[in-house]
């Protein structure tokens, strides 16, 4: 039995290091992406958005070590998202969540989120780090986000994230926009709730 | 005048005592009489499901079961297998574009991989459709090879650490 895992192992470390697409790779950081891949399917992480991230950093002729510190980043924020989120959450949940984390998002927020929804948290993490790319003040964002997520569905949440993107747009602060826009969002996710359980208040 | 009522008892009870003399077909003509009768639905319902589950034997040609074979593969071809992707399309617009490629997660950042096509002769809008997996994707336009440019209607990637503006797409999971 413990051969046959070696064996697996091997293979999978074989395979992995003979991914055809890091021949794009700079030689020189070849086998450290390698390596860092490696290491995050060893640990169970999702390995296609790290390849994604070194062959994003090939196409864009950036240098090597910018490159592998990239990769080496995502990989540490994809291991914190999974932390965060869970040993259930899916391969895209992690990826939407490193990326909040990126953005200023505290683990407990992730935590938080994970705690209010059922449904998949990719929506609510990328609204909430699209909110903040936007000038929305960390908190402030993942208070409105973490409001919706328990009862909005992802349509709901794109157009909340949309409304302030156009209140800035028009000259709103990005906090006082987040605030109206979630205050605008939480009537028409009540409502919604209201149709859909006729003869309630 | 009236017998008494005693009497009159007696000679009930002896004739009902008396052995009754059957027709022997009578049983014969009592089923026939049912058979004809239609049938109960919860008795065609039985029937049907007896036939069902009683088994069947089949004979088929050899090219009879090639033809059948055939046509569950072509079934199992044509037929939709699970959530397929749906398809998501990107639009820029470069007036003044020879060429214009999209390039992102979803096709591993190859340039050659997604060309993006020119909407009408004179038009400066380009167009492309990618099937898309719930997730969050980064992507970027290539123009004429070295221009990057970011989709003006989409976020911006915040972790943009190659100096080129990347944007980003979210395809909702609920």
């Amino acid at each position: 039995m413990r051969t046959l895992l070696l064996l697996a192992t091997v293979l999978t470390t074989t395979a992995a290091a003979q991914d055809p697409r890091l021949e794009r790779l700079d030689p020189a950081i070849r086998p450290i992406v390698a390596a860092l891949v490696d290491s995050a399917r060893s640990n169970g992480l999702p390995t296609e958005p790290l390849v994604q991230r070194a062959l994003e950093g090939a196409t864009k002729r950036a240098a090597a070590d910018v490159i592998s510190a990239a990769v080496r980043r995502l990989a540490a924020d994809l291991s914190r998202a999974r932390e965060a989120l869970g040993s259930g959450a899916s391969p895209a949940e992690l990826v939407a969540g490193a990326a909040a984390l990126r953005s200023g998002a505290h683990s407990e927020i992730l935590s938080d989120l994970r705690r209010a929804r059922r449904q998949s948290l990719i929506v609510p993490l990328a609204v909430l780090t699209d909110l903040v790319a936007n000038g929305v003040p960390v908190d402030s964002a993942s208070a409105a986000v973490i409001a919706l997520a328990q009862r909005a569905n992802d349509a709901t949440l794109v157009e909340f994230r949309r409304a302030v993107e156009r209140d800035i747009a028009l000259g709103a602060t990005p906090a006082a926009a987040a605030a109206a826009a979630v205050m605008a969002a939480s009537v028409q996710v009540n409502a919604g709730a209201r149709q859909q359980r006729p003869g309630r208040p | 005048m009236f017998e008494p009522q005693e009497d009159m008892i007696e000679r009930v009870v002896a004739q009902l005592r008396r052995p009754v003399r059957v027709d022997p077909e009578l049983d014969a003509r009592v089923m026939q009489r049912i058979a004809r009768l239609p049938a109960h639905q919860a008795g065609a319902m039985h029937a049907v499901w007896r036939r069902l589950t009683r088994p069947h034997q089949f004979a088929v040609s050899p090219l009879g079961a090639l033809a059948i074979a055939a046509l569950l593969v072509l079934l199992a071809v044509i037929l939709p297998r699970g959530r397929e992707p749906s398809g998501f399309e990107f639009a820029v617009v470069a007036p003044h574009a020879g060429t214009v490629a999209l390039v992102g997660d979803f096709n591993d950042w190859d340039v050659a991989r997604t060309p993006m096509r020119r909407v009408g002769q004179a038009g400066g809008v380009w167009t492309a459709v990618v099937p898309l997996s719930p997730g969050r994707y980064r992507y970027a336009f290539l123009v004429d090879g070295a221009s990057w440019l970011p989709d003006p209607a989409a976020p911006p990637a915040r972790d943009d650490e190659f100096g080129a503006p990347s944007s980003v797409v979210t395809i909702g999971g609920s």
